[in-house]
């Protein structure tokens, strides 16, 4: 599968780190990329079922493009975050609806991750897919 | 030979570094002895136990039926059912024993330090039987209120109580709890899932009713556990699994049952893995438990100290009978992220709520991270953990 330029360069210098320590770290550093949704604004209904943290995410439509909103606890889940936003954000809904959720597993992330994070992540994916959906 | 020869995984590598395994309040590792069982038994004598008349089955029946046996006499009991666990056991206490014994208005007093396994079953009955449930509060030393419990005792038929705390490592002072129900004619179950693995108990002494626990967490497989019960107390028990082995004579017009603790272990039962347990039986009836229990809770209260020295709050006490259980919060790092940190340099540790949300609410908190220590674990290993939690606050914190 063929992803956006940034998306592409981040899955070589993730396969390129051998360390899981490090691989955290540049998961961790990802968490800047999110655009932030407020903990106030987290409802049952923006909540990512299947994290053992708190995780919430919110879809919005900005002249068209996609807009994602997100927030959690724990810094890995607001890098898997800040990952996702940088795929899909400014895109609109229909090509962001193409993405598919190999990419985490290209990068060595759910590899490094433990299968209820991979879940979550999967779950976050999932959550985040279907709310773009009513935008199409 | 050092007991952590005996356990083949303790030589593996995780994420490239040497596993340093600390959750065993989760489940224990195995000995080699206990794997062997297991294997010789699908090896050379598989069967289905109890009916048949062949050699296979006569070994299969002997090698399940030797668990029991082990069981009363390790524990010091009279009746020893075979379970899939502690949460089978105390399901089986509230089906067998709860529906046939409690009715409108009757009340079951439980701790806020309980597990979810002896906390749900007894809302489920409460819900069906209208059964009052009263917790007994936890204060901020992590030892329960006394005077509260003493207090909730009017009308109680039972009291289930955990013997140690899965999150705090804190015993409770079980024989005054069983003294008191008793005095006020109520039985007690105790949970003591993470009691068997640190003391030697003996049940008929405790004067407990029931104690329910699991294999896995004394190094035996996972799947099996038992449920010790009283003898008195288990004539006034009904079956509440219909099946096969459970049963005396079956016809269309009804059944009777088995009045032995078969009666309880409806359908084939976990056969391998009862042998396992009693090779992991024999393989601790080798140590010293009592002198690795106070090198094991040495350990624990040298690394509580030093996490208070670098300022992190421990959930717990670490008395000379609690268990080698040390749990704390980060003041700065998140306790999943420092779980995978750690994982990143073959620490196993667990985060989150350790199926003890009423307990972890009463502490004003969501989750902890816990270290465990068992008997294979060593100080040098505790000296390491600390080290590594030094560098991981230092880069992360």
């Amino acid at each position: 599968m063929t992803y956006p330029a940034e998306l592409s360069e981040l899955i070589e210098e993730f396969k390129d780190v051998e360390d899981k320590m490090e691989r955290l770290e540049m998961v961790f550093d990802m968490a800047d990329e999110v655009v932030p949704f407020p903990a106030e604004q987290w409802t049952n209904q923006t909540k990512v079922q299947g994290c053992q943290s708190e995780a919430h995410v919110h879809v919005q439509l900005e002249d068209g493009k996609v807009l994602l909103l997100s927030g959690a606890d724990a810094k890995l889940v607001q890098g898997l975050m800040g990952i996702l936003t940088l795929a899909i954000n400014g895109s609109a809904p229909a090509q962001a609806l193409l993405l598919s959720p190999d990419f985490a597993e290209e990068m060595g992330i759910l590899n490094s991750l433990s299968p209820s994070r991979s879940n979550g992540f999967r779950n976050m994916f999932d959550k985040v897919m279907k709310d773009i959906r009513q935008f199409v | 030979m050092a007991i952590r020869d005996d356990f083949p995984i303790l030589k593996r590598e995780v994420n490239g570094f040497p596993l340093i395994y600390l959750d065993n309040a989760a489940t224990t590792q195995k000995p080699q002895v206990v794997i062997d069982a297991m294997n010789e038994y699908y090896t050379s004598s598989n069967a289905n136990v109890h009916r048949a008349v062949h050699t296979l089955a006569g070994e299969a029946t002997e090698g399940y039926e030797s668990c029991r046996n082990i069981l009363k006499s390790w524990f010091n009991a009279d009746r020893a059912v075979l379970t899939s666990g502690t949460t089978e056991a105390i399901n089986l206490v509230a089906h067998a024993w709860g529906r046939a014994n409690l009715t409108d208005g009757d009340v079951i007093v439980l701790t806020e330090m309980e597990h979810h396994s002896d906390i749900v079953p007894w809302q489920m009955l409460a819900e069906e039987r209208n059964v009052e449930l009263r917790y007994v509060p936890v204060m901020e030393d992590f030892t329960l209120d006394m005077d509260a419990y003493a207090a909730s005792l009017e009308d109680a038929k039972l009291v289930c109580v955990v013997h140690t705390s899965n999150v705090l490592g804190v015993r409770n002072p079980l024989e005054e709890i069983i003294e008191l129900a008793h005095s006020n004619d109520a039985l007690v179950l105790v949970d003591a899932a993470q009691g068997v693995p640190h003391e030697r108990i003996d049940f008929k002494e405790s004067g407990a009713d029931f104690m329910a626990f699991s294999a896995h967490k004394m190094c035996g497989p996972t799947g099996i556990g038992a449920l010790l019960i009283d003898a008195d107390v288990f004539e006034t028990m009904q079956p509440f699994m219909g099946g096969g082995d459970m049963i005396e004579t079956v016809t269309i017009t009804g059944s009777t049952y088995q009045t032995n603790e078969h009666k309880f272990e409806a359908g084939t039962p976990r056969i391998a893995e009862a042998i396992g347990w009693c090779a992991a039986f024999d393989w601790m009836a080798t140590l010293d438990l009592k002198k690795e229990h106070k090198r094991l809770i040495g350990i624990a209260r040298w690394v509580a100290e030093q996490l208070r020295e670098m300022d992190i709050p421990v959930y717990g006490r670490h008395e000379a009978k609690d268990s080698a259980v040390v749990s704390f919060l980060h003041p700065s790092i998140h306790s999943e992220d420092l779980a995978h940190l750690f994982d990143s340099r073959g620490f196993a540790v667990r985060t989150g709520h350790h199926c003890a949300q009423p307990l972890l609410t009463r502490l004003g908190i969501s989750g902890t991270v816990r270290a465990s220590f068992y008997l294979y674990n060593t100080m040098d290993e505790a000296k390491q953990f600390i080290e590594q939690l030094k560098d991981i606050t230092e880069r992360f914190g």
